[in-house]
């Protein structure tokens, strides 16, 4: 009975050891997870970069340290369950929760792959590197100064890929920043690229689009007056307005037009020559000039005054 | 007598020198005020009638001479004489005819100088965007308002994105050319430093003159290394000259990390060679990436700084020459 017990408390300490020995982490080189600690092992698949690990054993073999780790393989279709898979990799490119400077290593090889994605030529996948390793910032480091401006960056290149490949816009990751980092310009960030799903696809040459449009984003810009995409957004709202008004006095509804042209010019004073607006100051001086001088914004090329 | 004549005529002289100055001087206010752009589809008729023979289209930004406006029925024509260029291999013609007053901006509009900016920025937009020729629209744009409003704010910001316009669509073709894939800088043709020349000359000691001097930093670098370790050498040395010599610059970080990166790919040059020199290069790049870290702690560098240090203490390779080429980044 006694050594039952003393066995027991054995295996019971030796969990424990190992539960406190695993931890979170990711991987700034892609690599490949082997069977066993070496490089001649059978090949169990390919680790990307910003992949999520749990390690969970240490081990020095043939003069190298390798890592035990296990990692969630999402399925291949959207109703196929993740699974786990377990294996060995070289310990050098994995950043844990305890390496130094963690948080900066991780961000730093995902602004490196975004620089990659942006580059004519530029590494295959490196936008999902990036996209991945932005998120384990946020993940494995969340008390760090980097964390909210990570989560942003990886929802923001979330975003823009769905968005370039037309796939379905996902709202949650950039939901995830604005619930998490509240009331940041981060937030306010998230909250611009979400009023993408309320766009239209086509006008069609109808002003119920632009109409609907202008008053999301002049919509965001009262909700968000902080936001560094204030003068963009009332820039988007006046530019709207503008070609509303061009609709509308294409189809001699003049009282319309009017209306649209007056609240178009208001939103463009409030941009134009306001240095804070940075550029956007100079586009609403632009916008506002024509249409202060009635140059269309809409519809066929004018031939002339 | 003789006094009142001498009077005379030095009053005669006076006034001959007086009318021919303010003659001058308002002609060359009148010639000034003349000069400007046009900043949408503008149209060219031979007459101020829309029924009239269409003349051309000149694009935005096309360096445009207002001769003279007409109201007609209550709408303003201007009268334009537009400098043009068919192709790459004729030679600029000039055009002459009516277009919309609206579309013209001369240094005589209110606010021209921010119009014509807000236009390039538009263009700029359009550009990223797709549209053909938007990229050559906006360079004109943005040397149209440095060169109609020298006294502008805007002026030096405007040369320097005219100049970078250039720089880029210049580089693009000089580096797709074969040429390009020689170690030696010289092997390929060099892209025009006039313009890069002119912002520093014009605007020295400023951030776009710092940025100028950036971009010339080009026709300096090697095509290919080919695996030669003088490559990277020289042109960490070239950066690191340049962050020390423009600490200000907004482009002081990234050229400490291209040098220090440069050390970097160097220690896997001599991996395996020469040790001594492996070792003397990964000291360099991890000083260089502290001095990243302590003089510019803010931005991205910082942690791209710190992801170079893992690399080099964990034995990781750093991007490949290839990866270098495609981009042309590091």
């Amino acid at each position: 009975m006694k050594g039952f017990l003393l066995a027991a408390i054995v295996t019971l300490f030796a969990l424990i050891g190992s539960a406190s020995a695993a931890e979170r982490a990711t991987i700034v080189r892609s690599s490949g997870l082997f069977a066993s600690p070496a490089q001649s092992a059978e090949k169990v698949m390919t680790i990307d970069r910003g992949t999520g690990l749990t390690v969970e054993d240490k081990r020095d073999a043939g003069n190298e340290p390798w890592v035990k780790v296990s990692i969630s393989v999402p399925g291949s279709t959207q109703n196929e369950p993740a699974r786990e898979a377990t294996g060995w990799l070289p310990a050098q490119p994995v950043v844990g929760v305890s390496t130094q400077n963690g948080d900066q290593i991780v961000y730093g090889e995902a602004v490196d792959s975004e620089r990659q994605a942006e580059q004519r030529g530029g590494r295959k996948g490196a936008a999902d590197d990036a996209m991945r390793l932005y998120y384990e910032v946020g993940q494995l480091f969340p008390n760090s100064p980097l964390a909210a401006e990570s989560l942003w960056r990886s929802a923001d290149i979330r975003w823009q890929l769905a968005k370039s490949s037309h796939k379905p816009l996902e709202e949650q990751y950039l939901k995830e920043v604005i619930s998490k980092f509240p009331n940041t310009k981060w937030a306010d960030q998230a909250a611009f690229d979400l009023i993408d799903s309320q766009l239209c696809g086509d006008w069609n040459g109808l002003p119920d689009c632009p109409t609907k449009e202008a008053e999301a984003y002049e919509r965001y810009a009262r909700q968000h007056p902080q936001s560094p995409k204030f003068g963009e957004a009332i820039f988007d709202a006046a530019s709207r307005l503008g070609t509303v008004a061009d609709m509308y006095r294409m189809s001699d509804q003049k009282e319309k037009a009017a209306a649209a042209h007056n609240h178009a010019m208001t939103l463009a004073k409030e941009v134009a020559g306001n240095a804070a607006m940075g550029d956007w100051s100079y586009r609403a001086t632009t916008l506002l000039y024509k249409l202060q001088q009635n140059i269309p914004l809409y519809g066929v090329p004018d031939e002339g005054p | 007598m003789k006094a009142r004549k001498r009077l005379i005529a030095i009053a005669l002289i006076g006034l001959f020198f007086s009318v021919s100055l303010r003659t001058a001087f308002a002609q060359a206010q009148v010639n000034d005020k003349q000069h400007g752009t046009v900043i949408g589809n503008a149209i060219m008729y031979v007459s101020p009638d829309l029924n009239s023979a269409k003349v051309a289209r000149p694009s935005r930004g096309r360096d445009t001479w207002l001769m003279g406006q007409s109201n007609i029925d209550g709408k303003e024509w201007a009268h334009i004489m537009v400098t043009m260029s068919q192709n790459n291999f004729s030679a600029p013609r000039t055009v002459t005819g009516w277009t919309d007053a609206r579309l013209v901006i001369t240094s005589a509009t209110p606010n021209g100088d921010q119009i014509i900016f807000g236009e390039a920025l538009q263009a700029q937009r359009d550009a990223d965007n797709g549209i053909k020729d938007a990229d050559q629209e906006a360079m004109r744009l943005f040397y149209r308002v440095f060169e109609y409003f020298p006294d502008s704010p805007l002026a030096p910001e405007s040369l320097w994105h005219a100049a970078d316009y250039q720089w880029q669509l210049e580089k693009s073709g000089v580096f797709a050319r074969p040429s390009a894939r020689e170690m030696s800088p010289d092997a390929r043709q060099e892209i025009d430093e006039e313009t890069m020349h002119q912002v520093m000359k014009k605007f020295p000691r400023t951030k776009w003159a710092d940025l100028a001097a950036y971009d010339l930093l080009d026709n300096k670098i090697c095509g290919a290394w080919k695996g030669e370790t003088k490559c990277p050498e020289k042109e960490s040395d070239l950066y690191e000259h340049y962050a020390h010599e423009h600490p200000q610059s907004p482009k002081a970080a990234e050229a400490l990390y291209k040098a220090a990166w440069r050390q970097a790919a160097l220690v896997d040059m001599y991996k395996g060679k020469e040790r001594d020199k492996g070792e003397k290069a990964k000291r360099r790049a991890m000083e260089l990436a502290q001095e990243i870290s302590t003089k510019y702690p803010e931005g991205d560098w910082k942690p791209r700084a710190a992801q170079l240090v893992f690399a080099l203490q964990q034995g990781l390779d750093v991007t490949t020459e290839s990866e270098r080429q495609s981009g042309k980044q590091n």
